[in-house]
């Protein structure tokens, strides 16, 4: 029988599951999970539960909950998609191909401009 | 912790016969970790399963630390480690000879009768050395008894998983009528007995040891199914083997075992054995 093993590093933390062990019982389980799971890291707790006992649910079943793409929740730059619409690809290539000139036209002269840092950050990107 | 005033001093202060009664208590606490050890760790690779074997290794592991420092407590008398064990005859270890014997091959329950046995008077004598007049052993006492739980743990776990059944019982049946008496060599007397109880380097006699231990073992084994030629008052049906050990005489498995771990070692001519672990005094 296969026990599943979580381990819990200091009090208060999660239990996070870290591996398993084959035991004929609870009692056993957490014996040698002692060894197995414990010894090698700091362990303030473990939990055993057996394999059977753990409901599962995955992504071929299920959509968890809905089907909106919440994926721009995540932004971490301001960083556009252009495939997501054909007006942003338009824009952002309009706007490099304005910085570009402007880049051309001033040599690299000190401007101080917002539009100047942009262009020179694009280009050596 | 505090000791009685009138406790031991430095292994440098130690008379001559204070000197001897540690000693002739050290050495068989120190051979006895060392060879349960051995034999342990023959299960490496072998146990029931993957999850067992690294249960018992581990604790052989920790039978191993043990002995370390037990012999490091001999070693403040002058010896080093290749006079107390490598270069060693077989006749000066002290070991009771329960735990030289071999397993017959594949016999588990030999081995948990055998753990269970061994730590269930280890935990008591390390119980009996807390209050030790000698402040060296005082130290350690605490460390090695923090291990001793896993290990009663361990071995009464499997005593009663494998007594579930008629023949898994009757394998223990087996194993215990063979190790009985060999158990009892745990409890056998040197001829420093005496001084070792009256300096309190040792605050429990090995005679009132033994009848605590009966007092658990019996009624444990018998709860299981099992028959103990012994009764939890004291009453002991079976005599001592030939070879106790303690007095330096042992198995004709002995010196087989003595000569296959300590064979590397003579094989490579080492002055000394190589050390993987700092000193535990430094430690």
């Amino acid at each position: 029988m296969i026990w599943e093993v979580f381990r819990q590093e200091q009090r208060g933390k999660y239990h996070t599951h870290c591996g398993n062990v084959h035991a004929p019982d609870k009692e056993m389980a957490l014996m040698f999970a002692q060894i197995q799971h414990g010894r090698r890291r700091p362990t303030h707790s473990l939990w055993v539960t057996p394999r059977d006992e753990i409901g599962e649910v995955d992504a071929e079943e299920t959509r968890f909950g809905g089907t909106t793409d919440k994926s721009y929740r995540w932004a971490s730059t301001f960083n556009t998609d252009e495939d997501f619409a054909a007006e942003i690809a338009a824009s952002q290539r309009e706007q490099e191909a304005a910085e570009r000139e402007r880049a051309e036209q001033d040599g690299g002269a000190e401007r101080g401009s917002d539009a100047e840092q942009g262009a020179e950050e694009g280009e050596s990107a | 912790m505090s000791t009685e005033t009138t406790g031991l001093g430095t292994p440098e202060s130690l008379t001559d016969a204070e000197r001897e009664a540690v000693e002739a208590e050290l050495r068989p606490l120190a051979d006895g970790e060392f060879v349960l050890a051995e034999r342990y760790t023959e299960w490496q690779v072998q146990a029931p399963t993957l999850e067992s074997d690294l249960a018992i290794s581990n604790i052989a592991q920790d039978e191993l630390g043990h002995a370390r420092l037990w012999y490091d407590l001999l070693e403040d008398f002058g010896y080093t480690e290749a006079d107390l064990i490598w270069e060693a005859s077989p006749g000066e270890f002290r070991h009771p000879t329960l735990v030289e014997l071999p397993f017959a091959e594949g016999d588990w329950a030999d081995a948990i009768v055998r753990g269970y046995l061994y730590d269930a008077y280890e935990s008591r004598h390390l119980h009996a050395l807390e209050g030790t007049s000698y402040p060296r052993i005082a130290d350690r006492v605490g460390k090695v008894l923090a291990e001793e739980d896993y290990h009663t743990q361990h071995a009464r776990n499997w005593l009663s998983r494998l007594c579930d059944d008629e023949p898994g019982r009757e394998r223990v049946q087996n194993a215990l009528d063979r190790l009985f008496p060999y158990a009892l060599t745990l409890f056998a007397e040197t001829e420093h007995e005496d001084a070792i109880v009256e300096m309190r380097i040792r605050t429990e006699s090995l005679a009132a040891m033994r009848g605590e231990w009966l007092e658990v073992v019996v009624p444990r084994l018998e709860s299981l199914g099992l028959s103990v030629p012994a009764s939890e008052d004291g009453e002991v049906l079976v005599d001592l083997p030939d070879q106790v050990g303690k007095d330096g005489s042992h198995t004709e498995h002995w010196p087989e075992l003595l000569e296959e771990f300590t064979r590397t070692y003579r094989k490579l001519e080492l002055g000394e054995p190589p050390r993987l672990l700092e000193d535990p005094n430094e430690a």
